[in-house]
């Protein structure tokens, strides 16, 4: 990043957490700021200039969940939620009420900076208002309605592009279910999963090098979909088993 | 209700009388026509038998009674129309009194065999009733899952039986004043009065005390024997003296047996073990919440601190430290992973899975397995066979990927570095089968039985790998969960393991799949 250190409030009462992230932030070029309960977080948000937000679930004064709502309440500044125990319905709340994204503790640092960045540059293109996102070979143009495939222009019905739409208009963070139900095919439609299983299998087939294994359109396993993050290298034609940086695990 | 007063029932019993008489009158009637026409037609002149017919009748029908008149009408009769001298009641046939003693004989025989058949059907029919509540109630009790529960069914049971409101108060040592109201039934503050009194040991045997709009209450132990004083308090209504004093002993009588039937059913322990279960509950999901936290966030430190130095570049060339650093962060996750089965099989002993269905992708499933393996397969060859038009199943998603990441995590543990795993799908006869074979160490027959078992570790491997025994037990629990089953077959030792998830597969409300005329 070339432009000014982006700067990181870090909100948990674990010391140790926040010395860690402190340490793996700076030497990745970013600035920390630091809160211990939800009261000082809120009070940092508001005083000081932040990019994003850290926060764990579980703080000593309240339950992190209430200070991204209240964050979420004046600010749109990204906010990644922590948490040690999280079920996939709890996910889905936290992503319902504002959060742009969750890691489970235990988690990598690697995997941490890559859902920040992720979070950032969403953030920096909605602010500058470019068009266009690119993952691997495809690209999408929000604003001309069009969907590139190496380089050439493909046909997706409308119910397929507007499912790619709002997958891109977040791309990188996970959209649940009911959000993409709700956009394509309309409130009533929340419960119905399979029409979202059988559309983006169709989709699949369309913009993967590999349907059998999706790089681009990433299932999040009982929360939702996520568009790869923009500039995410896909190899073509290798079959291989993904490696994460880190295992997770959930209660 | 038992206590119609005797005058109604009196008046009652003598309608059915007259009514059997008028109804014996008008057959007997009937079956003097009948003769008429027989004698005009045929010109026999003996038919007076048939007026057996009315007395049988009235016998089963209307009782002793009626089946005497009708037996006397039938002679009579006869005697007027049929026996000479005609119309007249005298008789001169020695047959005719002959018939007369048949008849009465026959009357009392079969009205006294009709009465005691009604006796025996009314009380079979008594019994099933009986019978059928003491069903539904220990149904009931064994379905009750707290102490609460099982004391509204007990109140419920002894209503029935009295046909009387019951209040019960249970364990009347920890019977408090705020414990007056329960189940929504309140009960008078002098009769409550009265309950503490029990409670305190101030007073045995029974009292009957007034509630606030006249009516009666009784309150006493359940049962008179002692042991778990259990008091009941019973509404008797409005009424004199006199009616309660002669209640008292039908309560009396009913509460022996109620007591009696509530010791078979063991009520009392019942009680004590749903208490006790509310508990271990709570018990647990504070020890699940502790567990999580106080080991997990620790963890999160050593794991987190562990990922910075390993990309720290102070260290980027120092490959010993890096080693070092690789353990702490690969024995973190270990550790993660075995706070993570012990967590799952705690909550599965609690009976705790509930699985969130929805339709998913089984595609999907096994992404996400594998993307949880993540380096732990590295050092295998994967084999993906997996059919892109699988059918969608109805699963919760994310126990059966949990299920798949114990398998994937079995197969490289158990198979030599290099060698190949193969996961396949195929949905066949209504069930999607997911597999995972590998070429490793294989399963003796003992094992193909033991492997499910919660702690089993194959001996074979005890010495030379490490784990907690607990994966195929919660991968197990996992599909079970889903409605689906679990196998594992091999050819024998050395020659590779598979095994399968096997989950019924449902056919999806398929959507229309693209209106393309809206947008």
């Amino acid at each position: 990043m070339s432009e000014p250190s982006p700067i990181v409030l870090v909100v948990d009462d674990e010391i140790q957490i926040r010395r860690f992230l402190r340490t793996g932030f700076e030497l990745n070029g970013f600035v920390v700021h630091e809160a211990g309960t939800g009261a000082e977080a809120i009070r940092a948000a508001t005083l000081r200039p932040i990019d994003l937000v850290i926060v764990d679930l579980g703080l000593p004064d309240m339950d992190g969940s209430e200070v991204v709502e209240r964050i979420r309440s004046w600010s749109t500044v990204p906010i990644i939620v922590l948490s040690v125990r999280s079920t996939e319905a709890q996910k889905v709340r936290l992503l319902e009420i504002g959060a742009d994204d969750y890691v489970v503790k235990p988690f990598g640092i690697a995997e941490l900076l890559a859902r920040v960045r992720v979070a950032l540059r969403r953030q920096s293109r909605a602010a500058s208002g470019e068009p266009t996102v690119t993952v691997g070979p495809l690209t999408i143009d929000l604003a001309a309605r069009a969907v590139m495939l190496n380089g050439s222009r493909m046909t997706l019905t409308p119910k397929e592009y507007r499912l790619l739409q709002v997958l891109a208009q977040h791309a990188g963070n996970v959209v649940t279910h009911q959000h993409l139900l709700k956009e394509v095919w309309g409130s009533i439609h929340m419960q119905d999963t399979h029409y979202l299983r059988i559309f983006v299998r169709k989709l699949r087939q369309k913009i993967e090098p590999h349907p059998d294994s999706p790089k681009i359109l990433i299932t999040e396993l009982g929360v939702g979909y996520r568009l790869a993050q923009s500039g995410t290298e896909i190899e073509p034609g290798v079959l291989s088993v993904p490696a994460p940086t880190s295992a997770k695990a959930e209660i | 209700m038992p206590d119609a007063p005797p005058n109604a029932l009196n008046l009652e019993r003598l309608r059915n009388e007259l009514r059997g008489i008028l109804m014996t009158i008008f057959l007997v009637a009937i079956v003097t026509l009948v003769i008429f026409t027989i004698i005009w037609t045929t010109g026999r002149t003996r038919g007076t038998v048939i007026y057996i017919i009315p007395v049988v009748i009235a016998a089963t029908r209307w009782g002793i009674g009626s089946a005497l008149f009708a037996a006397i009408c039938g002679v009579l009769t006869s005697a007027f129309f049929f026996f000479p001298p005609f119309y007249s009641f005298r008789i001169r046939d020695p047959q005719e009194v002959i018939n007369l003693l048949l008849f009465i004989f026959v009357a009392i025989v079969v009205s006294q065999l009709a009465t005691r058949l009604k006796r025996e059907l009314e009380l079979a029919r008594q019994r099933e009733i009986n019978m059928r509540d003491l069903y539904a109630f220990s149904r009931r009790l064994a379905a009750a899952f707290d102490a609460a529960e099982i004391q509204a069914a007990v109140e419920d049971h002894l209503s029935t039986i009295m046909q009387r409101r019951v209040v019960l108060f249970p364990n009347v040592q920890t019977t408090k004043p705020q414990n007056r109201r329960h189940n929504g039934s309140a009960v008078p503050e002098r009769v409550f009065a009265q309950i503490i009194e029990f409670a305190t040991a101030q007073r045995t045997g029974e009292v009957t005390a007034t509630g606030d709009n006249g009516e009666i209450w009784l309150v006493r132990p359940v049962s008179r024997e002692g042991g778990e004083m259990h008091v009941i308090a019973i509404e008797l209504g409005l009424g004199s003296l006199e009616t309660v004093n002669e209640m008292r002993a039908r309560i009396d009588s009913a509460l022996a047996d109620a007591t009696a039937t509530l010791e078979r059913l063991g009520v009392a322990h019942a009680i004590n073990e749903a208490t006790m279960r509310s508990q271990t509950d709570r018990l647990r999901e504070a020890l699940i919440g502790s567990v999580s936290h106080e080991l997990r966030t620790p963890l999160a430190s050593i794991l987190g601190a562990a990922t910075v130095l390993s990309s720290a570049p102070a260290l980027q060339d120092q490959t010993d430290l890096q080693a070092l650093v690789r353990d702490v962060r690969g024995e973190a996750e270990r550790l993660n992973g075995d706070i993570q089965n012990l967590l799952d099989a705690t909550r599965i002993s609690s009976d705790g899975i509930k699985p969130r269905i929805e339709w998913a992708d089984p595609n999907d499933i096994v992404d996400s397995a594998l993307e949880r393996c993540g380096t732990r397969l590295n050092a295998h060859t994967l084999i993906r066979n997996m059919p892109s038009d699988l059918p969608l199943i109805h699963v919760d998603p994310v126990l059966v990927r949990q299920a798949l990441v114990q398998i994937f995590d079995n197969a490289a543990k158990y198979s030599p570095p290099g060698s190949r795993i193969t996961v396949a799908a195929r949905a066949r006869d209504g069930r999607m089968i997911l597999s995972v074979s590998d070429e490793g160490a294989g399963l003796t027959v003992n094992e193909e039985q033991q492997i499910w078992e919660r702690f089993a570790r194959g001996e074979r491997h005890a010495a030379t790998t490490s784990g907690s025994g607990l994966g195929l037990w919660i991968a197990n629990a996992f599909v079970a969960a889903n409605g689906g089953k679990m196998n594992a077959v091999s050819d024998g030792p050395g020659t590779g393991t598979t095994m399968t998830i096997e989950i019924p597969v449902m056919q999806a409300a398929v959507p229309q799949l693209e209106s393309d005329a809206d947008e």
